[in-house]
């Protein structure tokens, strides 16, 4: 994986800054493939560290993916958690322990058997406040001690100071580290181990020749002998690389650079269809927001933001600005998360003449083409986005264009992103936005620092003392119910109301969710990509690469 | 100094000029210039010649160069102007040409425009008033005073025309005081020669007075009514041009008479007297 | 030679002519969005067929040309104007204020213009028009674009100083001020004319980069920079030839433009 633990929900900007580093994954197919070859792709950033509990960054969190051993991983294809170093685990009732029984006969890359006290160790590192682990921020839901606790050599179990909701998923993050191996946390339980770093320029992962797993046939896993990986954060000498065969995947691609490809070699791209993340608009209604008041009472309707979320033409936007390679968002949740999406959630309508009766209800008319609210104020906003993202930018206009239909006059304005995060959550300097977030986990229990009206994500209006809305403290009393609830389909209950109230109010406007676009060359084989990160890579150490 | 009367003095200095950091340029010289008279200042380069005609306007380098003593002219003190006053003087009481005048023309512009402003520095008028202005003075320079000339550029003239060009700028205001700085040295012999009577005319028909700067005596000597010699930064030697050719008193002078070609009248470096007759 | 004047002349006639007649010419505009019918290939329909969004890009063309050619000019001239004031002027007065008019220039540019602009952007409101945008921009980059140009100017403008006709014209009487402008400015004209040629295109492109901080022209409105930012990605645009119409038009007219003025230099010099 490839997210900062702790923020469920990042900015999507964020990630198209930091971009992910992606590779392919692989299902066996059952062939006698042969061992052997080398997988090479890009990461976009240089990796800030090779700890994995200080991981903050895509680069060093797909280094980690691919070499750091966990007691419970998240298979990527069928989203359930799946036994890994631990053979079984057990979270108490009341969410605040979890007990692990670990596999017998493990050894880290260098020898160094592995054990209890090595897990106890990486907790004890994990839950350090000295040491400050961004993997550990979401495991500190109250202050006090975690303790350990060694049953039997095989056996142990972590006691939280509180509650911790998703607590068994959230060890799908925790490299496990070696207590006594001289080589530190260059001893890994992974599958691959760092072989060699030329800061600036790539790293080399081999083969763990310690690693415990074994296919159906009893052969030792990984297959492959090495990965390299280019360190290269331009998109378009990745492409060209990639074409010319210097790369074996590419984990994400946009629309375009997809269609580029797949017009020449349809054979080498993947549309795995809707992912997790969502672009969208939302308007400022932060009470003390320094625009104008009658503004602002409008962005504070819902009748005026359902009319909005009307008047957009979902289709043409992700036909036109992602090329079919996207899908109109329902709500706060893809349904490509299979588990938590509200399958009672209808489709986004798109009409005009709706969206302007919806509007007369609050008194708005229109007025030779343009809209007027009950006062005889011109309605005219403007959407901010930041620059250089070409899909928001062509969102915005088209949006610019659908809402001229009902007569409302937007202007579009791409700032810097600096600037932009600046507006949003500290001046309040602005009238609607788009943006995307990005969704790395499954849970709801992720997007609680969004949700809440107190919390500093909760965008369109944040870090209210009280819910100033009845469904926003309606809101809030569902995400604490979910996430206090040991009881899988309550959570799940409580948070389908939570989807339908934000689909009704329109706090934030969803647009489309992206599809995972990735590319991955035929030389490589078992890859199957996915949504969720790493879409190409997930089953590395399943893939073969022939040929080189 | 000889005991000639202030009568009819245009203007007489008494001067020190120094350039900050080196000894005086020109050291306590005396020179008086009479109305309507032409004084030769005669002096080899380096003499300081250049600077007391740059004193006399007032273009000297204030940064650089510090003048002391007076430098009356009618009833003012030179010294003691301010720049707006002493840009009223310029080009209106007191003109300049000076030596080279493809370089003193401004290559950008136009003959009309490099007239016209000076015309208007210190006139004002219509267009009309101006123009005529300047065919008038392009006239009096026996320059053709059509609007194919006035349309010329510097470089699209002879060295001759432009300097007649530069004379009428000069004379275009009826000054009472003609500077020409080494007017005629860039010239071939015989324009020199027209420029030269050109200078004796316009003197004689206006009156205007010319402080006449020259390194060659010999050209200096046709034009002018007294001669003064400047030597390291002092006057030396001060007179009538016949005197100074008759009985030049001082070693240097006697120096700049025996490096003349002897086409002059005979028996001119008599002088024998080696005592250096301090010039004050 | 004199075929060669009427063919560039003819260039620059039909540029200005059909921006001027935009409106007739692309009576649906610029922010038309045929969406059934993006990225299209040149048609009777679309001449130079459509944008991602569906716009005709003819009409897009043709009101790129209107916005720039008015503007991109203009603060060329401003910044020319700017650079001879400071530069000509310090070169020409010297000394002390030649000193502080460079130590100015260095400041100037070794100012983060970036947080500068970014700055500019925070203090405009955000409904603006995509005019008002666009004009604000051109004009900060005349405001900014002077300091090479200045300091060029400056040396030029010393050696000017120092030279016998200015001491001639001031010994004519002439004031400080008609010397600069008289005397000083037209002697600095080669430098001029190669800042205001080389502004044009510097600025448009510096316009449509500045759509980075919110600056420069908003959408829908298109510009030259805006039009030529599609462009960026060279690769797509090989086999679409009709996407270079805003690159061949802005070198044409450029070059159409120097052409002439400085045919007409000669003539007049």
């Amino acid at each position: 994986m490839k997210h900062r633990n702790g923020n469920f929900i990042t900015l999507a900007a964020l990630r198209d800054a930091f971009a992910v580093a992606i590779v392919c994954a692989g299902i066996m197919t059952g062939l006698a493939t042969a061992q052997g070859g080398q997988l090479r792709f890009c990461l976009h950033n240089e990796p800030k560290t090779f700890n994995p509990l200080q991981v903050d960054d895509d680069a060093a969190a797909s280094i980690r993916y691919l070499t750091g051993g966990v007691l419970i991983r998240l298979n990527r294809q069928t989203q359930q958690l799946e036994p890994e170093l631990a053979e079984s685990w057990k979270v108490s009732e009341d969410g605040r322990e979890i007990s692990f029984r670990l596999r017998s006969g493990i050894a880290f890359s260098d020898g160094t058997p592995f054990t209890t006290e090595d897990v106890a160790y990486t907790v004890q590192q994990l839950m350090d406040p000295a040491l400050h682990s961004p993997t550990g921020d979401s495991f500190r839901s109250a202050n006090g001690k975690v303790e350990t606790k060694v049953v039997s050599p095989s056996q142990i179990s972590i006691l939280f100071p509180a509650e911790v909701a998703g607590l068994d998923r959230l060890f799908d993050q925790v490299a496990i580290l070696s207590q006594n191996s001289p080589k530190k946390e260059m001893a890994v339980l992974g599958p691959f181990m760092v072989a060699d770093y030329k800061p600036g320029a790539s790293v080399l992962l081999q083969r763990n020749p310690n690693y415990w797993k074994r296919d159906e046939q009893g052969r030792r896993l990984p297959y492959l002998d090495s990965i390299l990986l280019n360190i290269q954060p331009n998109r378009d000498v990745e492409m060209l690389q990639f074409k010319r065969g210097e790369l074996d995947l590419i984990n994400t691609l946009d629309s375009e650079y997809f269609d580029k490809l797949a017009s020449a070699s349809p054979q080498l791209v993947h549309d795995a269809g809707p992912s997790l993340d969502s672009e969208q608009l939302w308007f400022n209604e932060v009470a003390k927001a320094p625009i104008p008041v009658y503004k602002r009472d409008w962005f504070r309707s819902a009748n005026f933001r359902r009319a909005i979320s009307e008047a957009i033409n979902r289709e043409d936007l992700s036909r036109i600005v992602y090329h079919g390679h996207a899908q109109p968002a329902m709500g706060p949740f893809s349904p490509a998360n299979k588990f938590w999406f509200d399958a009672a959630l209808k489709p986004p309508a798109y009409s005009p003449d709706k969206a302007l009766q919806a509007l007369a209800a609050d008194g708005f008319r229109l007025e030779n083409g343009t809209l007027k609210d009950r006062a005889g104020n011109a309605v005219e906003f403007s959407i901010i986005t930041n620059a250089g993202n070409k899909a928001r930018e062509r969102m915005a206009v088209l949006i610019q264009d659908d809402l001229q239909k009902i007569g409302i006059h937007v202007n579009v304005v791409t700032l810097d992103f600096p600037s932009l995060i600046e507006r949003m959550t500290q001046s309040f300097d602005y009238e609607a936005i788009i943006l995307g977030l990005t969704n790395v986990d499954l849970d709801p229990n992720e997007e609680m620092n969004v949700w809440l009206s107190s919390a500093a994500n909760h965008q369109w209006n944040p870090q209210q003392k009280t819910p100033e809305t009845p469904w926003e403290a309606e809101i809030d009393r569902l995400m604490r119910a979910q996430a206090s609830s040991g009881d899988a389909n309550k959570r799940k209950a409580a948070f389908d109301r939570v989807q339908e109230i934000v689909v009704d109010q329109q706090p934030f406007i969803f647009l489309i969710n992206k599809n995972a676009l990735s590319a991955v060359s035929t030389r490589v084989h078992g890859a199957a990509p996915v949504i969720l990160s790493p879409q190409t890579f997930w089953n590395a150490e399943r893939l073969t690469v022939s040929g080189n | 100094m000889n005991t000639e009367t202030q009568n009819g003095a245009l203007l007489s200095a008494n001067l020190t000029v120094r350039y900050t950091g080196k000894p005086p340029v020109l050291r306590d010289v005396e020179l008086e210039i009479r109305e309507g008279e032409v004084l030769g200042l005669v002096g080899q380069s380096g003499s300081g010649k250049s600077t007391l005609a740059m004193a006399i306007l007032g273009l000297l380098e204030k940064k650089r160069a510090r003048a002391e003593g007076s430098i009356q002219f009618r009833n003012l003190d030179l010294l003691n102007l301010s720049e707006r006053e002493l840009r009223s003087l310029r080009g209106r009481t007191i003109s300049l040409v000076l030596q080279s005048p493809l370089s003193s023309l401004n290559p950008a512009l136009k003959i009309r425009t490099q007239l016209k402003e000076a015309w208007r520095a210190h006139a004002a008028g219509t267009g009309a008033d101006c123009t005529n202005a300047i065919r008038a003075c392009l006239r009096s320079v026996s320059l053709p005073d059509g609007e194919e000339f006035l349309r010329k550029y510097p470089s699209q003239m002879s060295v001759g025309q432009a300097q007649r060009v530069l004379i009428a700028m000069a004379v275009m205001h009826r000054p009472a005081l003609l500077i020409a700085d080494e007017a005629t040295s860039a010239l071939d012999v015989i324009t020199q020669s027209e420029i030269l009577e050109l200078f004796r005319s316009l003197n004689r028909s206006t009156g205007t007075a010319i402080l006449y700067i020259s390194h060659d005596l010999a050209s200096v000597a046709g034009i002018c009514d007294r001669i003064a010699i400047l030597h390291e930064g002092q006057i030396v030697e001060c007179g009538a041009t016949e005197q100074i050719f008759a009985n030049p008193q001082h070693d240097y002078t006697r120096k700049l008479m025996a490096a003349l070609p002897r086409v002059l009248p005979a028996d001119t470096s008599p002088a024998r007297k080696s005592e250096a007759a301090a010039a004050r | 030679m004199r075929l060669g004047r009427i063919l560039w002349f003819a260039v620059l006639a039909i540029a200005l002519g059909a921006s001027g007649a935009a409106n007739w010419l692309a009576p649906a505009g610029y922010a038309k969005q045929y969406r059934e019918a993006t990225d299209a290939r040149p048609s009777a329909e679309h001449w130079l067929g459509t944008d991602e969004l569906g716009r005709d890009r003819f009409a897009r063309v043709l009101y790129g040309t209107r916005i720039s050619l008015l503007l991109a000019p203009a603060a060329a001239l401003l910044s020319t104007l700017l650079a001879a004031l400071i530069g000509g002027l310090a070169g020409y007065l010297g000394g002390v204020w030649s000193r502080i008019a460079m130590a100015v220039t260095d400041l100037f540019l070794s100012l983060p213009w970036l947080f500068l602009l970014i700055t500019v952007r925070a203090l405009m409101p955000l409904n603006v028009s995509p005019f008002v945008s666009v004009l604000v921009t051109f004009l900060l980059l005349g405001l900014l674009g002077w300091t090479v140009a200045a300091r060029v100017l400056c040396a030029s403008a010393a050696s000017v100083r120092s030279s016998d006709f200015v001491r001639q014209a001031k010994a004519a009487g002439l004031s400080g001020q008609r010397l600069f402008w008289v005397h000083v400015v037209p002697n600095l004209k080669p430098v001029l004319y190669a800042q205001f040629w080389i502004s044009i295109p510097v600025f448009i492109l510096s316009e449509a980069n500045l759509g980075i901080l919110g600056l420069g022209v908003a959408e829908p409105m298109p510009s030259w920079g805006s039009l030529l930012k599609e462009l960026e990605s060279l690769v797509s645009v090989g086999a679409e030839p009709w996407k270079f119409v805003p690159l061949v038009l802005l070198v044409l007219v450029v070059t159409s433009f120097q052409i002439l003025l400085s045919k007409q230099e000669e003539a007049a010099g």
